[in-house]
């Protein structure tokens, strides 16, 4: 899976003739590129589920919905501002990065799924993507900017999973993704 | 170098080369673990933290006497208790008037019934211009709950109204439902099913025919934010004055939850002014977030002193006699509201 990972420089190998490729312009870039977006889906994360607190109101969110019974509401209304937090706690030290950022992306399509079928379903609410969600009036509705910023935070989500080499992160620590 | 010692060398290097492999695996497979173990502690104790600050379902307590006002308030308090007075404005049917209900409503009761609160209930209506049914539910609940003051069984109706709020949008609080959680909260006077059939009535009226009119009229005249901006009760007011005839909100529980409403918006003003539902006050003070969390409640009680509840009780228990000063009540109920009537020029309909 990593494969891409191990590039020539430490490969104890190829003391013999063959000269290195000559590293692209990415591959001097990706590492700093990934550690931009790991940071900016850290603060991102982190304020979503700052903002969603407290916690009744966070499950108001969900409730507004209308998807899930009752019990549900409030599992996913405690849990969800928790999940944000901890993706953005390993992204932001940099363990276990590229499962960190498959996660995230996730999260992300789950995000859009939601706000697709309330658009659908034609409800008048805010996502409560951050800060407090629930009802609005009708063409207060923010939906197609809400999808196109959650895209947006897919994209950062797909860049740290498919290029998880980055600086200052406990994963190269560990001798991972050098 | 011969060729056995080349083969030697090639099979140390391959050797190292696998040793370091197997040590990177083993290292990725401790760093997932890590980060499952970082995630699995913030979501398993960030659960329990929060859950256990929840009040999480109805625990039955002895409930303290409630007192009806003249305003049509409710204040649940010990006999002669001198504390912190948190006052609660609500909207049937607002969510997160739920969800404070949901999270603290309990532990209000408990605080009254052991005498370390004394709570006042308020409920108003800030949906009443709104949509039908997001009007209708608003107006009907609040008029079902007053009638089941008038039975002394206002905050367990109260409790039963939250439990089941209609989703926003949605019909709900049908009067048949409203009038079998009268006989769940243990009302047995049959003034009380009269009475949600009288309002309910009211309620439909209001909402769907008298409203909707009032306010077109009203936009030939006024800019939507100028209307936006008018207590619904001055809004009845032109009305009244331009053709619109409200002589059937007069003495109904619909009119004075309205009233209720302007009200608390002439109360309150400047870093204090009434935001939308729910607002919960601590001795005049607005509560910030720590109201929606059992914990954060109890601590910024306890640090309160004893407070003034801010309206007069309802001398007798009967309900007619409630109507007769019901206009001149509102009014009454706040000497120094009125004072500061003059300056509040704060936007009153807060949107939820």
């Amino acid at each position: 899976m990593d494969s891409t990972d191990n590039t020539t420089e430490t490969a104890p190998g190829g003391p013999a003739g063959d000269a290195p490729a000559p590293r692209s312009r990415w591959a001097a870039v990706q590492p700093w590129v990934t550690l931009a977006a790991r940071v900016a889906l850290a603060g991102i994360l982190g304020y979503a589920a700052y903002s969603k607190l407290p916690v009744a109101l966070s499950i108001q969110s969900v409730e507004a919905y209308d998807l899930f019974p009752d019990p549900v509401n409030e599992f996913i209304g405690i849990t969800l501002p928790l999940l944000e937090f901890a993706l953005a706690l390993l992204l932001l030290v940099g363990l276990a990065t590229r499962y960190a950022g498959a996660a995230t992306g996730l999260l992300m399509l789950v995000f859009i799924a939601g706000i697709v079928s309330a658009w659908a379903r034609g409800l008048n609410i805010d996502c409560g993507c951050f800060g407090t969600g629930g009802p609005v009036a009708p063409g207060e509705t923010a939906y197609g900017v809400d999808i196109a910023r959650d895209i947006g935070f897919l994209a950062l989500a797909g860049i740290v999973m498919v290029w998880p080499r980055s600086p200052l992160s406990l994963d190269r620590f560990a001798g991972l993704y050098r | 170098m011969s060729k056995a010692a080349r083969r030697e060398a090639r099979e140390r290097i391959k050797q190292q080369r696998l040793a370091e492999e197997r040590k990177r695996k083993r290292n990725k497979i401790l760093v997932i673990g890590a980060a499952v173990v970082v995630v699995a502690l913030i979501l398993g104790g960030g659960y329990f933290w929060f859950a256990s600050d929840r009040d999480g379902g109805d625990t039955e307590i002895a409930l303290p006497p409630q007192t009806l006002q003249q305003d049509g308030s409710v204040v649940l308090a010990k006999e002669g208790a001198q504390a912190p007075v948190v006052e609660v404005y609500a909207d049937f049917q607002c969510p997160a008037c739920k969800q404070f209900e949901t999270a603290s409503g309990s532990t209000l009761q408990q605080m009254a019934a052991a005498g370390e609160a004394v709570v006042h209930y308020r409920p108003v209506s800030i949906f009443a211009l709104q949509p039908d049914p997001i009007s209708t539910n608003s107006l009907r609940g609040a008029a079902a709950a007053r009638a089941a003051a008038d039975a002394g069984k206002y905050v367990e109706y109260n409790d039963i109204l939250f439990e089941n709020q209609p989703v926003e949008g949605r019909p709900g609080f049908a009067v048949e439902d409203l009038k079998k959680w009268g006989e769940e909260a243990g009302i047995t006077d049959p003034a009380f099913a009269e009475r949600v059939d009288a309002e309910a009535a009211v309620a439909e009226r209001f909402a769907k025919e008298y409203a909707p009119a009032l306010v077109q009229d009203a936009q030939q005249q006024m800019s939507d934010q100028q209307i936006g901006a008018m207590p619904v009760t001055d809004l009845i007011a032109w009305g009244d004055e331009n053709g619109h005839d409200s002589s059937f909100l007069d003495d109904t529980y619909v009119q004075q939850v309205l009233q209720a409403t302007t009200d608390v918006n002439a109360r309150y003003s400047g870093a204090q002014a009434f935001s939308g539902t729910p607002t919960v006050y601590l001795n005049g003070q607005k509560m910030g977030d720590e109201m929606y969390s059992a914990s954060g409640l109890r601590d910024a009680v306890a640090a309160a002193g004893p407070g003034e509840v801010q309206s007069e009780p309802l001398e007798s228990g009967d309900g007619a006699e409630a109507e007769e000063d019901g206009d001149g009540g509102g009014k009454k109920d706040g000497d120094a509201a009125e004072d500061e009537n003059e300056d509040a020029s704060a936007s009153p309909e807060a949107k939820e």
